[in-house]
């Protein structure tokens, strides 16, 4: 079963251009509001990835200048915990 | 009516723009602020009008803060570089929107170069006042009034060599010639939406070289937590609700814009214009006409300029007449105290309404020179 990670971005813009590139790159991913709890600094948006290669999705973002903030990885248990790449 | 003021704003844009106005007043709510359909629909429609603005103006769409006009650009970035005190060279051809700022800031201005199509002259002014001391400069790309283009990639050079923040004005430039905020390394570009770009009134971009300080203060939906801006842009200067129909139809004008060419447009522009200003010579106007010249002709009748601009509706042509918000390019030409009738093509620019503004024209008295 592929892991399920939510990359959070500070704004809306950021993550809409990373959403398009990466389903450009053949990820498949969905943008979202982000979980209160994920965004310390209050409203941003985040990138839901169902995916087994999420260090290339955040170097595809990286290289092409996408700043996103932080990645969560949602356990099997159905919990979220953060992660560092 | 023959449309000749879009130095004001343009007239009869592509049936899209109007399109693209309509459908997002149908289909978006307030864009970044919520998940759901309407509001990322309205996201997705602001991120294509950056994006669009990127490919034009050669700029990454986090660069492309959206605005209300050119003037409200303009502010932003005056207010980025300038201090109350600090030393600004301007050109001699500014509009309002560039001096009233300055002077309402308190700055000290120096004006470098006043000769109407001289670019020698504009070239070797400016770069004196620079080394004389310069904390910011502000340039115009092309007189609203006279269709002047300035010498810019030069006068952009002069700034950086000498490390001298800038701010280009391309008010009447933007949809009609090139403009690069990569090329010309400003640190801010300031444009109209609803003039060469063809979008609807209330739309505007300011490009950003540099992190911009914000005018208006407010929610960005974003790091909703601190109570001071955002440090990134384009959120850092958008406090408040963007106008979503209102970009939609300026992305669709750009579009539209890309598709055409904006060579190919400001070529057209500048080729009628020429003629335009040949005609009126013949007639005995008095022409303001020079080398490095956009699609605008500036001219006096043998009468006044509002009463001739007047003669000129009653025919059915729309020009505009006065100072056009621009003393001191008025100032530089002399012609402060008499103002001018202006011509101003834009993308429908067509050598069949000549000879109909012609005959028109030929109404008006002569001046006597």
């Amino acid at each position: 079963m592929m892991n399920v990670y939510y990359l959070t971005f500070r704004s809306v813009t950021p993550a809409q251009r990373g959403e398009n590139l990466l389903r450009k790159m053949g990820f498949r991913c969905v943008l979202q509001r982000t979980p209160r709890w994920m965004e310390e600094k209050g409203c941003g948006y985040c990138l839901r990835l169902p995916t087994d290669r999420i260090r290339e999705a955040a170097g595809v973002l990286q290289r092409a200048g996408i700043p996103y903030r932080k990645v969560y990885l949602l356990n099997e248990g159905g919990d979220t915990e953060e992660i560092s790449l | 009516m023959i449309y000749l003021d879009n130095g004001a704003t343009s007239f009869h844009k592509p049936p899209q723009v109007r399109r693209a106005v309509l459908r997002a007043m149908d289909r978006c709510a307030n864009p970044g602020r919520g998940g759901y359909g309407a509001a990322m629909e309205a996201a997705k429609t602001v991120l294509r009008c950056r994006e669009r603005a990127g490919v034009l103006f050669d700029c990454e769409p986090e660069q492309v803060v959206l605005t209300s006009n050119c003037t409200h650009g303009l502010n932003i970035a005056i207010r980025t570089l300038v201090k109350p005190g600090s030393r600004v060279v301007i050109s001699g051809f500014e509009h309002n929107a560039v001096t009233r700022p300055l002077y309402g800031l308190g700055a000290r201005v120096t004006v470098a170069g006043r000769k109407l199509f001289d670019w020698e002259d504009t070239l070797s002014e400016f770069e004196k006042a620079l080394k004389a001391g310069a904390e910011a400069a502000v340039f115009t790309h092309v007189s609203n009034v006279f269709g002047y283009i300035l010498p810019v990639e030069e006068m952009a050079a002069l700034c950086r060599q000498r490390g001298i923040p800038f701010i280009v004005d391309a008010a009447q430039s933007a949809g009609a010639l090139p403009v690069s905020l990569k090329k010309l390394g400003a640190d801010f570009i300031a444009m109209p939406g609803h003039k060469g770009l063809l979008g609807p009134q209330g739309t505007g971009l300011l490009l950003c070289g540099k992190l911009p300080e914000p005018l208006l203060l407010g929610g960005t939906g974003s790091e909703s937590v601190r109570q001071d801006m955002p440090d990134f842009t384009p959120d850092r200067a958008e406090a408040g609700t963007l106008n979503v129909p209102g970009i939609a139809g300026l992305e669709a004008g750009m579009a539209w814009l890309q598709r055409m060419g904006i060579e190919r447009i400001g070529k057209r522009e500048r080729q009628v214009a020429e003629k335009c200003a040949g005609e009126l010579k013949n007639m005995g106007m008095q022409v303001y006409w020079g080398p490095h010249q956009g699609g605008t002709v500036s001219f006096r009748p043998g009468c006044d300029c509002e009463e001739g601009a007047r003669m000129l509706a009653e025919q059915g042509i729309a020009v505009r007449a006065g100072l056009h918000c621009a003393p001191l390019a008025h100032e530089s030409a002399g012609t402060l105290d008499t103002g001018t009738v202006r011509i101003s093509f834009g993308h429908d620019a067509d050598f069949s309404r000549i000879p109909v503004l012609l005959r028109a024209v030929s109404k008006l008295p002569v001046p006597e020179l």
